[in-house]
């Protein structure tokens, strides 16, 4: 016999599962609770596991025991200066690099933001288009070109020498060419746009009457840029140092393209080396990269959320009298114009060139071939195959694993944004809304490798989680927070009367998502799938450690030629990849208006 | 004192003509109001003279010196312009206390820090805004903001105010309120005040001269009762008043000095001119203001109650005339029943009598 008050209750169950938004908030809770919070309950566990291997021999126990070893190694081994050197040193590397980063992403990125929104600068179409390439292509690209460019017999592995040497006879410094300087610039250069677009966005928002009030009060212009222009955009000032120096702090293909030829490790590339032979430090170090991440952008978070913070309204006129640059305008304009050419043209030409050579150093037109592209069963290529890119079943396979990659994580990613939007913008102000809003957001906040640890932690336990199973699954969570903000914008722009209009009539729920909904926001809720997608394709650092073989997928066949120092090869993928990367991102822009580099960081 | 005059001032925004050779005098000590429909290019016309746009030909002239001339090549800033400027959307700082948006101008006058004390408080105490000395923009109302804008506007006491629909982001009562207090504060300030505004309410209400504008032109520019009164043209007669003047389509013959027969409606009347007439064209409109159309027991005009809007302390009756719907506006309350029959006459000496063709108005007289 049920009592009254439970009958009650169930009623008021079924009540509460009869909206569909409920129902969708209560299984992604769920589903997220499982796939991000236990998984970080689980590596933390991982830290004090011995592990079958090196650790268990070290520690004389039987793996899958509880230590404190790996603590103990990481944070107070003296011997040897073991400490220093896997964490201390790593640690102090990674903030000089994060920092520097940071700082130049935002003069460079603020600074042409400013010109290009507040003054006479000239080109401003040209510079403002190319200026984000450098964050539409994958963070590497930058990496492997100064690498190939600078690099010389005198410095680093220094096995052949790259164009500047060949060509030119400069041999750069191996300060200049690996660690700490090209490292930081590189990032720097490549997290500049981001803060470009995040400052520029504010900048052209920006009321222009705040600063025409200033004006017609007598103030001088300078003073009217460090009194209200300056103070109202510090906080998105703020907030873009903290994220690119996130980002930066957990970079890992950057540093280990320019750091580790000469030994200069960061957090994210000890781990990388860790990981294998001493797994609990590996996780240790991925714990602290974790507790950094979120606590930065926690601390983003607070800032954002604060009394002085504000949204800036647009006024009515837009009409903002620019700065004339005067005599400076032509040769800050063609500065920037040359940076970009450097920094988004020059290197794909590189690609190219290092791609055709047959002989390294010599770039003599007798010297060059198109075999590394279209050749067929040459030995002499010698690199671990013996066809050309575009014919290699093996290249070609794992082009198709990584597209099959990228569509499966954009499906999944996409489609729950979508969802999640919905169901957070229909029960806005809710716990539970609030709750899936924040679990959705989470995996922004942990760096990739760091997270891919986290996920080899989860599927050495569990069977069924291996190969493209996990990849898909990681792709899909880890990208969830750009495709459920873009699901929250879309519905919000929404009004409520829409979807009522057709509930009043009947149509049930699928339908109203697919029929009204969803065409509706059709731009905004394909840039939810877009995002995953593109990020897919160039991600490196959140599969690295999942991948069954490094031939897997063409980011981290990349990887493997690269150590392996097969350049031809190695130069041909990579330009393979930045190219299947802007035709999907441009392909997309121009069927839907929507571009990687509207979305949030990354 | 401060006089402005426009010469010939254009505006174009590529082939888009805002402002087309407005030539206007602004007298010292006038509360001038910019009237016309969004996009008309009154707000631009403010904020050429400001100096915040830049006119494409003409000269403008404050107080003697000419701050803007296409011909001489002369374009003083607006920071030099000594003017003031209330925005519509307020453009408070949002990171500075209300304290500090009202000193930050006169920190730019090299005030002492205790004369700016002192000019603050005053101007705090005249809005009374006192209690919010310390709170950012974002704690304030919207009515508050309001104040503090106009607070930071006046601290450095500009002879000439010049103010961009100042009043549109308030609800209605608050908007009544604010309207008074402007009126006050012109008289209070003695300085010149420029107001733009697409409310032919407030430009009623608070200016001692309205310039109407219409697709970068002007149309009139009057002191308010005469444009009431006497619209220029169709477009003003039609612009200005709520509910609208009655336009009755007519056919005119001359019939004397200054009379003519009009034909409307399936009626024959005699317009009697106040001043003898030109030449008449046959195809006429008459401008009837709604309050001088009233409702008797006896007359021979018959016309039915087409719909009654009581509103209080006056009544709109819409009324079916032959063909046409025209409206009246009687004092009080009354309500009719939907379609009784009603006798109107037409009364006093200010109706209007304009040409079809050309819009313009030929005269004025009664029926």
């Amino acid at each position: 016999m049920l009592n009254p008050f439970t009958a009650k209750q169930r009623a008021r169950l079924r009540a509460f599962f009869s909206k569909p938004a409920n129902i969708i908030l209560v299984s992604f809770c769920l589903v997220l609770c499982v796939l991000t919070l236990y998984p970080l309950i689980l590596l933390m566990v991982e830290t004090i596991t011995v592990h079958a291997g090196k650790e268990a021999r070290a520690t004389k126990l039987g793996a899958g025991e509880l230590t404190l070893y790996s603590l103990g190694k990481i944070f107070a081994e003296s011997k040897n200066s073991y400490s220093q050197l896997t964490f201390y040193e790593p640690l102090l590397n990674t903030l000089a690099v994060a920092i520097t980063a940071s700082l130049i992403a935002i003069l460079f990125g603020g600074g042409v933001a400013w010109l290009i929104t507040r003054t006479n600068l000239k080109f401003k179409k040209f510079i403002s288009t190319v200026f984000v390439f450098p964050y539409i292509m994958p963070a590497w690209t930058l990496a492997t070109f100064w690498q190939t460019f600078f690099k010389n017999v005198n410095v680093g592995t220094g096995t052949s020498n790259g164009i500047m040497a060949a060509v030119f006879g400069v041999f750069m410094p191996e300060w200049f060419v690996y660690g700490y300087f090209p490292i930081s610039l590189v990032l720097g250069l490549h997290y500049a746009p981001f803060a470009y677009i995040l400052i520029g966005g504010i900048l052209r928002n920006m009321d222009a009457n705040l600063e025409e009030a200033a004006t017609i009060l007598k103030t001088p212009r300078w003073r009217v840029m460090l009194r209200i222009t300056l103070p109202i955009v510090k906080p998105a000032l703020l907030s873009t140092l903290l994220l690119v120096f996130a980002s930066s702090m957990s970079a890992y293909s950057v540093p280990v393209f320019l750091g580790s030829p000469v030994r200069y490790y960061v957090l994210s590339t000890k781990m990388m080396s860790l990981i294998n032979n001493y797994p609990g430090q590996g996780y240790i170090i991925a714990a602290v990269m974790i507790i950094f991440g979120v606590s930065i952008l926690a601390v983003n978070q607070r800032i954002t959320g604060s009394r002085k913070s504000y949204t800036t309204v647009t006024g009515k006129s837009s009409q903002i009298s620019l700065v004339n640059l005067r005599k400076l305008n032509v040769p800050i304009a063609l500065i920037l114009t040359v940076v970009m050419v450097m920094v988004a043209v020059v290197p794909l030409i590189t690609f190219a060139l290092e791609s055709v050579i047959i002989k390294a150093s010599d770039y003599s037109l007798s010297n060059m071939t198109l075999d590394f592209w279209i050749g067929r069963n040459l030995d002499y290529l010698d690199q671990g195959d013996s066809t050309g890119i575009l014919l290699s079943a093996k290249v070609l396979k794992a082009l198709g694993f990584s597209l099959l990659l990228a569509v499966t994580c954009s499906v999944v990613a996409g489609t729950s944004g979508v969802l999640v939007g919905y169901g957070i913008v229909k029960r806005r102000g809710s716990k539970l809304a609030t709750a899936v809003s924040n679990l959705s957001f989470f995996p922004y906040l942990m760096p990739s490798l760091a997270f891919g640890a986290i996920y080899l932690a989860m599927s050495s336990r569990i069977p069924f989680l291996q190969g493209f199973a996990v990849l898909a699954l990681i792709g899909s969570v880890k990208y969830l927070p750009f495709a459920s903000r873009s699901g929250v914008n879309a519905m919000l722009q929404l009004s409520g009367e829409i979807e009522e209009a057709a509930v009043i009539v009947g149509v049930p729920w699928y339908k109203r998502m697919l029929k009204i909904l969803f065409p509706i926001q059709k731009s905004s809720f394909l840039s939810g799938y877009l995002l995953p997608m593109v990020s897919c394709m160039r991600e490196l650092s959140l599969f690295v450690l999942l991948v069954p073989t490094s031939n897997t997928l063409l980011t981290t066949m990349l990887m493997q030629y690269s150590e392996k120092g097969w350049a031809q090869f190695g130069n041909a993928i990579n330009l393979l990849i930045i190219v299947v990367v802007l035709i999907v991102n441009f392909t997309v822009n121009k069927l839907t208006g929507a571009s990687i580099d509207k979305g949030v960081g990354g | 004192m401060p006089e402005i005059i426009l010469k010939n001032v254009t505006k174009r925004f590529g082939k888009f003509v805002a402002v087309d050779n407005l030539n206007l005098t602004i007298p010292t000590r006038s509360f001038i109001t910019l009237l016309g429909p969004s996009g008309c290019g009154k707000t631009t016309t403010l904020r050429m003279i400001a100096g915040l746009e830049t006119p494409t030909e003409g000269e403008i002239i404050i107080d003697g010196v000419t701050v803007f001339s296409s011909e001489k090549g002369i374009n003083v800033p607006p920071n030099k312009r000594d003017v003031g400027f209330l925005f519509q959307n307020y453009a408070l700082w949002p990171h500075m206390t209300v304290y500090q948006n009202i000193a930050f101008g006169l920190e730019n006058l090299k005030w002492d820090k205790q004369r700016i004390r002192k000019r603050v408080d005053e101007l705090l105490a005249m809005l009374k805004i006192e209690e919010f000395e310390k709170r950012y923009p974002s704690e304030l109302s919207g009515g508050q903001q309001q104040r503090v804008a106009i607070a930071r506007t006046l601290a450095p006491n500009p002879k000439v105010l010049f103010m961009d629909e100042p009043l549109s982001n308030l609800d209605a009562k608050l908007r009544t309120e604010m309207r008074t207090e402007l009126k006050r504060l012109h008289i209070d300030t003695d300085s010149t005040f420029v107001y733009v505004t697409h409310d032919q309410l407030e430009a009623m209400t608070l200016s001692t001269k309205v310039c109407l504008m219409e697709k970068g032109l002007l149309q009139q520019y009057a002191a308010p009762l005469e444009m009431y009164l006497r619209p220029a043209n169709l477009f003003v007669a039609d612009f200005m008043g709520s509910p609208t003047m009655n336009f009755l389509k007519a056919k005119a013959r001359k019939i004397g000095e200054s009379a003519c027969e009009v034909s409307f409606c399936g009626l024959k009347r005699t317009f009697t001119a106040n001043k003898p007439l030109g030449e008449v064209p046959e195809n006429v409109t008459l401008g009837v203001r709604p309050e001088f159309i009233t409702i008797r027991p006896e007359s021979d005009v018959k016309a039915s109650v087409y719909s009654t809007l009581p509103s209080g302390m006056e009544t709109t009756v819409k009324l079916r005339l032959g063909e046409e719907i025209i409206t009246s506006v009687i004092f009080g309350s009354v309500d009719f029943p939907v379609d009784t029959e009603v006798c109107l006459a037409f009364n006093g000496s200010d109706m209007l009598l304009y040409d079809t063709q050309s819009g313009k108005l030929l005269a004025d007289g009664s029926l």
